[in-house]
């Protein structure tokens, strides 16, 4: 089958690589039509993880079952499913409460697992023709009839809307709120969605990239453009002074100043500023325990400088953490299937599979107007 | 009172140490960046050495031996057994010079997840697995002690000359 394969810092390929296949009884086998490329494939791609050379990317999918494993029941050949990015086995501790980001069972050593991610287990991407989903009955989303047409939505909930969505479970938006998002990347602009859903009363999304702001004025969020830094007053101005009543973090370890120059605890630290005193903070961007790449020397360890007396003394809470996409995404599908939601219109570029290492490339110099690429593999 | 195992399985078991080692590595290297005290950092390392030992034995004794029956891939667990004849190479090594920095990591991390990943999804009692890796660990250990309180005891030539 062909593949979208890792070869290392900024060298990716389209290869013939051997064809995925049932391994296990429990396994489901997919033919892939829709795989987007993530913002969090490109902290790999710039080899910025441990990302092993020769491994296939791509979280995020969906497609058609083509085969099940003998002890599989509820998911049949022939169904259209979308798979979460992270793989649960459904029946360890975290799992059984819905945790199945944090699942004890498919990457021994490690709370969670993931196809074609660093550290996340050994299980191949899916920016292929076909992919292997383990334990299928738990991982495998069904969707309803008439799927085909909005392929480009539902393929969303395999991570991006899921983790906006849990950005604001996160930081526990209610109706009425005000909330802060920075980053009006993929993931930021499904927050602002999110948390428009669920009746918030003013939704401000903080970036210095234009064509990305002009996005989350679409779904009538307050773009803030930080490119000159004035932000964070800019923030305090909309709400009196006060500061907004949530705060969402999605943006990563890889946060950049108006200079383009990396600063790992530039968000962090603005949302200590610019959330109300006994607000909370959603932190979904990525950020890792080790990153021996980086210039800051704290950031080397995973560490940051965060101003922690400010948090403390503002009674703020935090939560963190990567997205349990099986928690949201049937509800979720629900709001796609009932058109209250689109979330393909971020979708800037579709694309054969073929195609995706010029992809991989627009999209991590943040060329204008590559909001998100899905790849389509077979056409 | 008896005793309660505070690991799921084998696996959970062996993971828990192989951090815990990983952990050391770690704080030896952070002593070693403040200190130029050569004995404070031939300490810290042989005694990384010796729990790296330990770990990799009963790994090997008792894990490996019984996965590499029930999954019967040979070739996987030959590779995962040079990781350890490399590492314990890297521990001879280290113990047999006079030390001034701190023990490299040597901790065999290659094959480990796909061989834990195995184990679990094989016909293998990984729960009753645990009690023969604790008992020998705890054995090691103790013989471990003994031979250090020995060789603290013992004077040597130099001193006693």
């Amino acid at each position: 089958m062909k593949a979208l394969v890792y070869n290392g810092p900024r060298d990716v390929s389209v290869n013939e690589v051997p064809d995925a296949k049932i391994e296990r009884a429990t396994d489901v086998l997919v033919k892939i039509t829709s795989t987007n490329i993530c913002g969090s494939d490109l902290h790999m791609y710039e080899g910025r993880t441990g990302m092993e050379s020769g491994r296939i990317l791509g979280h995020e999918n969906l497609g058609v079952v083509i085969e099940v494993g003998p002890a599989v029941d509820r998911v049949k050949i022939g169904d259209r499913v979308c798979l979460p990015f992270n793989i649960g086995c459904g029946f360890c501790a975290n799992c059984e409460k819905g945790l199945s980001g944090f699942c004890l069972t498919v990457n021994p050593g490690f709370a969670g697992g993931a196809y074609g991610f660093a550290g996340m287990g050994p299980y191949s991407g899916g920016q292929a023709e076909f992919l292997r989903v383990p334990y299928g009955d738990y991982n495998c989303l069904v969707l309803p009839l008439g799927s085909e047409e909005k392929e480009n939505d539902y393929v969303m909930l395999s991570d991006i809307f899921a983790t906006g969505y849990h950005a604001t479970e996160l930081a526990g938006v209610r109706p009425g709120e005000s909330v802060v998002i920075y980053g009006a990347g993929p993931v930021g602009l499904m927050a602002a969605v999110s948390a428009s859903i669920k009746g918030a009363s003013q939704v401000m999304v903080v970036d210095t990239h234009k064509d990305r702001l002009k996005l989350a004025e679409q779904v009538g969020a307050i773009a803030i453009d930080d490119t000159e830094g004035g932000g964070v007053d800019r923030i305090m101005e909309l709400t009196g002074g006060k500061g907004a009543d949530r705060g969402c973090e999605c943006v990563g370890y890889q946060c950049c100043n108006m200079h383009r120059e990396e600063v790992p605890n530039l968000v962090m630290n603005n949302l200590v500023q610019t959330v109300k005193a006994t607000g909370r903070i959603g932190v979904v961007g990525v950020f890792i325990p080790e990153d021996p790449n980086a210039k800051d020397k704290l950031a080397k360890k995973g560490q940051m400088a965060f101003d922690f007396g400010s948090f403390w003394i503002k009674g703020l809470s935090i939560g963190t953490g990567q997205a349990n996409v099986k928690a949201y995404n049937r509800e979720l599908s629900k709001l796609i299937e009932h058109d209250k939601v689109k979330p393909s219109w971020i979708v800037s570029h579709e694309l054969p599979l073929e195609r995706a290492p010029e992809a991989y490339e627009k999209f991590d110099k943040r060329e204008k107007g590559w909001t998100k690429v899905v790849l389509k593999p077979g056409k | 009172m008896k005793e309660l195992i505070a690991y799921d399985d084998a696996v959970d078991l062996l993971d828990a140490d192989h951090v815990a080692v990983k952990k050391m590595f770690t704080d030896d290297n952070a002593v070693c960046e403040k200190t130029s005290h050569a004995a404070v950092k031939r300490i810290l390392a042989l005694a990384t050495c010796k729990a790296l030992t330990i770990h990799s034995q009963i790994e090997k004794e008792i894990f490996y031996l019984q996965v590499r029956e029930a999954i019967g891939e040979e070739a996987l667990m030959d590779i995962a057994l040079e990781e350890h004849a490399e590492a314990k190479a890297v521990i001879a090594r280290i113990e047999g010079m006079e030390a001034t920095g701190a023990a490299s990591d040597a901790t065999a991390t290659g094959e480990r997840v796909p061989i834990s990943l195995k184990a679990r999804n094989a016909r293998l009692d990984l729960r009753g697995m645990m009690l023969p890796l604790l008992k020998r660990q705890q054995q090691l250990k103790k013989k471990n002690a003994v031979a250090t309180a020995t060789a603290t005891a013992t004077p040597t030539a130099k001193e006693t000359a």
